[in-house]
């Protein structure tokens, strides 16, 4: 039994010629040990450190580093926040990806015109973005008050607590294209003798949508859910140029409500020069990040259904 | 057959050998490069790496001072903060670095700077009693700014504090002109705001004020506590206490300010962060800036040059201190490796005619004595701030400079309760309390940094 198992091994691997095979997997294995694993490593070197950036003469500092941060609220809020902005934004980019996507896979009139312009925003550089968005949100001379005004609301001021939480939801709902293209190109590979099946079996609309479209591109919403969560921890530009500042990076003027997990970090290494406690906060981050991926990867037994193609099993 | 099969065992072996070739790459790169570096000191041509601002030490000024230094070449970097941090911590740091005067102590403190006084001894070009004051920040004797060698030299400077002011506006709302020679209190200053401001529908036409909120506060909370006679630290720089009455009253005035809505804060922060563009669209009447803020005007319309005036720093207290909040110059790391190099480009930037270009133009004032006679008078608003900056120039004082923490580090903090206080979810004394018991915090991390 077990010496199958090794010559089953053993046929997988020995199907690839091997100067091909390495030259193909050269780029990534050094970018992951250059950029991934070597960084990686250094952080975690620099966590037992009280380095400041800056000066050489470090030293130890044992776990003390990992201590100070689950003691220290300032990080516990910003974490508890960064949950939060996941928790509302992941389900909205998808569920709203999904929806534009439902309602530009139709024979209409012009649809590749109105794909292009909801793919649009998602092209555009963040920088520019979210300095478009920050203009629209101004108190006194942003659109978006002149708009309400005429209804007689406000002016509101977006850009400070507690607005400014909901003005970055915004701001990072405004990308949501880029999902919309995944999910029309899953949409677009669900067979429709499958849809058509059910239809026939007297399924209405909904049912069709509910018990036969949504399960065929799950594997799409796990993918959509997995990046998207990991892109939401990790958010840092939108916040810093939301802020009030004429600094690039300035992390200062964050207001609090968007003081996000990753601003904290920035500011304990470029604000108060701390490299050795920012690089613990990215390990500790770096955990979570892989625990809550790891969470949402078993709980896709239960909802993700992934069709298998039993000729090329075999 | 040159392609071979390949197993497990030996994907895995490559592919260690791979990640250790990519990781012995940059290493190998590394020690190239040092030797490059080293080359370049072969008595012939010296290369003198160089970080600054390129438009504040220019192409040209790099090309004319390797014409009068032939056995020189310069190598340069945009400043960058973070690159800076990396080279001196590998200790490859650049030959000649930007650096400010307030803010110094931490590098001198860590030891990385390089004492100038035996170049200030001997040149004839830089010497130490044509030094303007704001160069005592670049002092450090191992415990207090302010004595002991100098760490750098100041290129220019302003007294922060200063207040520059649109006529037009204060005769909109009939409102005598700020005095050009006598400074205003505090308190009268935030009501002249509030008369100046003019506000509708929830929205401000017109600030009365506005205080480069987003620019720091700890420069000028220091400056309020040292004018009633206070203090920010304790003698060794390692604590503060911002619970003192100067302290509260300086924080107080803060959160007045903020709760006024006189100007732009976190809570109304101004759209670029800066007062700049508010104030030349006539949305904002008196800015508290330095001299320097008189370079902006020279290309404005006739009318913004016939409405500026600057008047001298506000006081809230007896003592008439009237500092500057940064100061920026250049400094020689420790760790350099063309020392003697770079004090000629130190001669050549701070005294030579790049200095001298900068003092003509107006945007601050120079580090030597002997170039004051050559700020620009042409203009009449310019002739005016130049009369008020040489009455105001015997007020300099000098700010605390701790070596644990930088500015930088206190503006997060001060915004934050200084924020909660205008919005009424603490109280003041609850806002002073919280600020010094972070900002020790800091300050004790800091210490330990660099113990």
């Amino acid at each position: 039994m077990e010496a199958e198992r090794a010559r089953r091994g053993r046929r997988r691997w020995s199907r690839y010629p091997s100067r091909t095979f390495y030259l193909f997997v050269s780029p990534w294995v050094l970018g992951f040990a250059l950029l991934t694993a070597l960084p990686l490593g250094y952080a975690l070197l620099v966590s037992f450190t009280n380095f400041n950036g800056r000066n050489s003469r470090w030293r130890w500092v044992g776990m003390r580093n990992y201590t100070e941060l689950v003691r220290d609220a300032d990080v516990i809020a910003s974490l508890v926040r960064t949950l939060a902005y996941t928790a509302i934004t992941v389900p909205l980019m998808v569920a709203g990806g999904l929806g534009l996507a439902v309602l530009l896979n139709r024979r209409l009139k012009a649809v590749g015109l109105f794909r292009t312009i909801f793919f649009l925003p998602s092209v555009v550089p963040v920088v520019a973005m979210a300095i478009m968005w920050k203009l629209i949100f101004n108190r006194d001379a942003g659109i978006l008050n002149a708009i309400l005004e005429k209804v007689s609301v406000g002016p509101i001021a977006w850009l400070v607590d507690p607005n400014a939480f909901y003005a970055l939801i915004i701001l990072t709902l405004w990308g949501l294209g880029g999902g919309m293209v995944i999910m029309l190109a899953a949409l677009q590979s669900v067979p429709v003798e499958l849809e058509e099946a059910a239809v026939v079996d007297g399924a209405s609309r909904w049912h069709v949508f509910r018990h036969v479209t949504v399960p065929m591109i799950s594997p799409v919403i796990f993918f959509q859910v997995v990046t998207g969560v990991i892109a939401s921890f990790q958010i840092i530009i939108q916040p810093l140029l939301l802020a009030e500042s004429n600094q690039v990076g300035s992390v200062a003027l964050v207001p609090q409500s968007t003081h996000l997990y990753m601003v904290q970090v920035y500011e304990e290494f470029f604000n108060n020069n701390r490299y050795g406690f920012g690089s613990a906060m990215l390990w500790v981050f770096f955990l979570v990040i892989l625990a809550i991926t790891l969470v949402v990867q078993r709980s896709s037994r239960l909802w993700v259904h992934y069709q298998v193609d039993s000729e090329a099993e075999r | 057959m040159l392609d071979r099969d390949i197993s497990r065992r030996r994907f895995l072996t490559g592919s260690a050998l791979a990640a250790g070739g990519a990781l012995g790459v940059p290493l190998l790169g590394a020690c190239d490069a040092s030797s490059d570096g080293d080359s370049s000191g072969d008595g012939k041509t010296v290369t003198l790496t160089v970080m600054y601002k390129n438009n504040e030490l220019t192409k040209e000024h790099i090309a004319d001072f390797e014409a009068k230094h032939p056995g020189i070449k310069i190598s340069f970097i945009e400043f960058d903060e973070t690159r800076l941090n990396a080279m001196l911590a590998s200790n490859e740091p650049p030959d000649f670095v930007r650096a400010p005067a307030v803010g110094s102590a931490a590098n001198n403190a860590q030891g990385l700077t390089t004492a100038l006084d035996p170049y200030l001894d001997k040149s004839t070009v830089l010497t130490k009693d044509n030094l303007m004051a704001v160069n005592e920040s670049f002092r450090w004797d191992g415990k207090v700014t302010g004595q002991g060698p100098y760490y750098g030299i100041t290129k220019d400077w302003s007294q922060d504090a200063t207040l520059w002011y649109n006529r037009a506006l204060f005769e909109q709302a009939k409102i005598p002109p700020l005095s050009t020679t006598e400074p205003i209190s505090y308190d009268e200053l935030l009501e002249i705001a509030k008369k100046l401001t003019k506000k509708s529908g929830g929205k401000t036409q017109v600030y009365g004020l506005g205080v480069e909120w987003a620019w720091g506060m700890s420069a000028p909370i220091f400056m309020m506590i040292l004018q009633q006679g206070g203090q920010v630290y304790n003698a060794d720089l390692t604590e503060t206490d911002m619970t003192t009455p100067e302290a509260k009253r300086a924080i107080q005035w803060y959160v007045d300010f903020g709760q006024a809505g006189v100007g732009p804060t976190t809570l109304d922060p101004a759209p670029d962060g800066a007062d700049l563009s508010l104030f030349l669209a006539k949305r904002m009447a008196i800015t508290q800036d330095g001299y320097w803020y008189g370079g902006n005007f020279v290309k404005e319309s006739e009318e913004i040059k016939n409405s500026v005036a600057m008047a001298p720093a506000p006081v809230m207290g007896d003592k008439r201190i009237s500092p500057t909040y940064v100061g920026w110059g250049a400094m020689i790391p420790a760790k350099a490796r063309h020392k003697d190099e770079a004090w000629k480009l130190m001669e050549y930037f701070m005294a030579g005619p790049p200095s001298e270009e900068r003092a003509k133009s107006g945007w601050g004032l120079p580090g030597l004595k002997s170039q004051l006679s050559l700020l620009p008078q042409e203009l009449p608003y310019q002739k005016q701030a130049y009369q008020t900056t040489q009455a105001e120039l015997q007020y300099a004082g000098q700010l605390p400079d701790s070596p644990y923490m930088t500015g930088g580090g206190w503006l997060p903090v001060l915004d934050k309760h200084i924020t909660r206080a205008i919005k009424k979810e603490i109280t003041v004394d609850a806002a002073c309390k919280a600020i010094t018991d972070e900002i020790n915090k800091l300050l004790k991390q800091g210490k330990d940094q660099i113990r």
